[in-house]
């Protein structure tokens, strides 16, 4: 056996072990909350078996959340891996092109001005929000064929501009009906249902297939402009479609699970220290990062103190971070050499 | 077959052109090396040349190719580019960084054919990086990354290379390895070779024709004993010289003192 097939199977195996965990993480996350479902009866109802079951609090009330989690976890990961390989920039995460921003100002916007209108326009709204702010800085970079790193900072103005306006709508009003998009941008599951499933399941599914066509062109991409371009890669169009990709995934998925800035920073730097830098393996393993994070903080954040719900944002950040901090420094020599 | 250029003009932005109605055929089976003062426009005809600049006008054609208006694929199955100074990707190994040679002979998803798997090993061979084969790009020195780029550029498999720079800050073991693979490519693989070297005395001994640039055209073009001649290095660099004859080889050997040390001697 060759070492390549040796680093083959090693990836493969890692893949594998990601995927039971985030299926059994999936599983007990169905369970916990105010009612709690042991793991016999939420298998029973899944698949409809004899014996216990708790139809309502399962299939109505979690399991719409355990799939949400895992569509935007996944989508994060993915849009964040994009990114850094676009921006090449391992800071870059999908909030440096200005999704996060543009879609809690749009979000805040709505309440603002329109607070009667249902709240099943949330999503809507906030995908808008944040296609209109990537949008903004994919326009100047289509116009001026720009470096990364002009783009990452432009983005980062642009998502400013959004931030401040979000601060000034929350600091100026003074009920307490904006409590609603707080909740929202801490990036939580509450009171998601099938309804927000059956609108986000599509555009994510297109578009991270998309994102796995592309990942050997992200490979090419990451020898340099220069490099790509002598390989006969068209580089500004796409970057452009690259940019598109990850927007897309990131607006639809904070339009439905709010602000989660963590995961899209932090699953694809986890999975590149698991699989390395080939992008055929280092997507799939950041949307199974990622997947596995939100569904695991969302569960906590159900089981650390019912019936109260801790936002799965905030767990997801307060988890993930010491975890990345430590694979970080014991793996840092690895790739600085 | 031959990369011809004709009246070809780039600058940068609304600056004033960097190169000026440039005429030059980069004839087959020859390694061209261009040689020139910083700032003369080599670069900027290499960029222009490897798609990374628009010309304001004139043309390029490689092999009969119109490389401004071809499939970038078509032209990257002709022609073969390495820059400067390429990213230097993460977590990618020496064999998987050769194998994107090959893009632009596969599909969008990249899998390998079993050609492309034995050009890759063939490649890998002939630099003589086998050892290195797994190891990370990253982890490498700077003469083993210059060599597995080589790789690269062997297993992208074209008529015609251009090299911009390759021997930059390299120390001379590796610089002499870089310049000695570069004529075996030429040799062994017929490879039509151009490099951008700045170094006149190796440029003298590996090109079969120096193209010596000046304020954004062509200065002197020919055999190197033609091109390196006391007058040429005054006129270009304002030192004075010595052209001697390289002992092994025989090939001119341009030793430059500054001008006043010169004068006084005289």
């Amino acid at each position: 056996m060759t070492p390549g097939q040796g680093i083959y199977r090693r990836r493969a195996s890692l893949v594998a072990l990601l995927a039971a965990l985030t299926l059994a993480s999936a599983i007990w996350s169905l369970g916990v909350g105010a009612v709690k479902v042991p793991v016999d009866v939420i298998v029973n109802t899944l698949l409809n078996l004899d014996g216990d079951q708790q139809r309502y609090i399962i299939l109505k009330s979690r399991l719409p959340r355990v799939v949400l989690a895992l569509l935007a976890g996944g989508a994060l990961a993915l849009s964040g891996a994009i990114i850094q390989a676009v921006i090449r920039n391992p800071l870059a995460s999908p909030g440096i092109i200005g999704i996060n921003s543009g879609a809690a100002l749009f979000a805040v916007l709505l309440v603002s001005l329109l607070p009667d209108l249902p709240p099943a326009w949330m999503p809507v709204t906030a995908c808008l929000g944040g296609l209109s702010a990537a949008g903004i800085v994919m326009l100047v970079a289509h116009f001026r064929t720009l470096s990364p790193a002009h783009l990452a900072l432009i983005g980062v103005a642009v998502g400013l501009v959004f931030e401040a306006g979000v601060d000034y709508l929350l600091v100026t009003s003074s009920d307490a009906e904006r409590s609603a998009p707080l909740i929202w941008l801490t990036g939580s599951l509450w009171g998601r249902n099938w309804d927000h499933v059956s609108v986000s399941v599509a555009p994510l599914m297109i578009f991270a297939a998309l994102a796995l066509v592309l990942t050997y062109r992200l490979d090419l991409l990451s020898l340099g402009d220069a490099s790509a371009t002598g390989l006969g890669i068209r580089v500004p169009l796409l970057r452009l479609a690259l940019l598109a990709v990850a927007t897309v995934l990131a607006s639809v998925s904070v339009a439905v699970v709010g602000v989660m800035g963590f995961i899209g920073l932090m699953a694809p730097h986890i999975a590149r220290r698991l699989v390395g830098g080939s992008h055929r393996w280092l997507l799939p393993t950041s949307a199974l990062t990622g997947m596995l994070l939100v569904s695991l903080a969302d569960g906590l954040g159900r089981a650390i103190a019912p019936p109260l719900e801790v936002s799965a944002g905030i767990l997801a950040a307060l988890l993930g971070a010491p975890f990345f901090v430590y694979i970080m420094l014991t793996t840092a020599s690895e790739q600085d050499g | 077959m031959s990369i011809v250029l004709s009246g070809v003009s780039a600058g940068y932005g609304r600056n004033p052109a960097v190169i000026n109605n440039i005429d030059l055929t980069i004839r087959e089976g020859e390694i061209t090396v261009f040689i020139g003062p910083n700032g003369c426009g080599k670069s900027t005809l290499l960029k222009t040349m490897a798609r990374l600049l628009k010309p304001r006008s004139g043309r390029i054609n490689v092999d009969g190719l119109d490389v401004l208006s071809s499939s970038p694929k078509a032209v990257a199955r002709t022609l073969a580019f390495l820059p400067q100074e390429p990213l230097v990707p993460t977590g990618i190994s020496v064999e998987q960084m050769v194998g994107y040679g090959r893009a632009p002979h596969q599909s969008l998803l990249g899998f390998r054919s079993a050609r492309d798997v034995e050009l890759i090993d063939q490649a890998i061979a002939t630099v003589g990086i086998e050892h290195l084969r797994d190891r990370p790009v990253a982890e490498l020195s700077g003469g083993q990354r210059q060599s597995a780029f080589f790789a690269m550029v062997l297993a992208q498999d074209t008529p015609y290379a251009i090299l911009d720079e390759p021997t930059n800050h390299l120390d001379i073991t590796h610089q002499i390895d870089v310049l000695e693979q570069i004529r075996r490519l030429n040799s062994d693989h017929k490879k039509t070779t151009l490099v951008v070297l700045h170094d006149l005395n190796l440029a003298a001994r590996y090109a079969d024709r120096l193209v010596l640039f000046n304020n954004g055209a062509v200065f002197a073009d020919g055999t190197p004993e033609q091109v390196l001649t006391p007058a040429n290095i005054a006129d270009v660099f304002a030192v004075d010289s010595r052209i001697l004859a390289e002992p092994m080889g025989g090939k001119p050997l341009c030793v430059p003192y500054p001008r006043s040390v010169s004068e006084t001697e005289r």
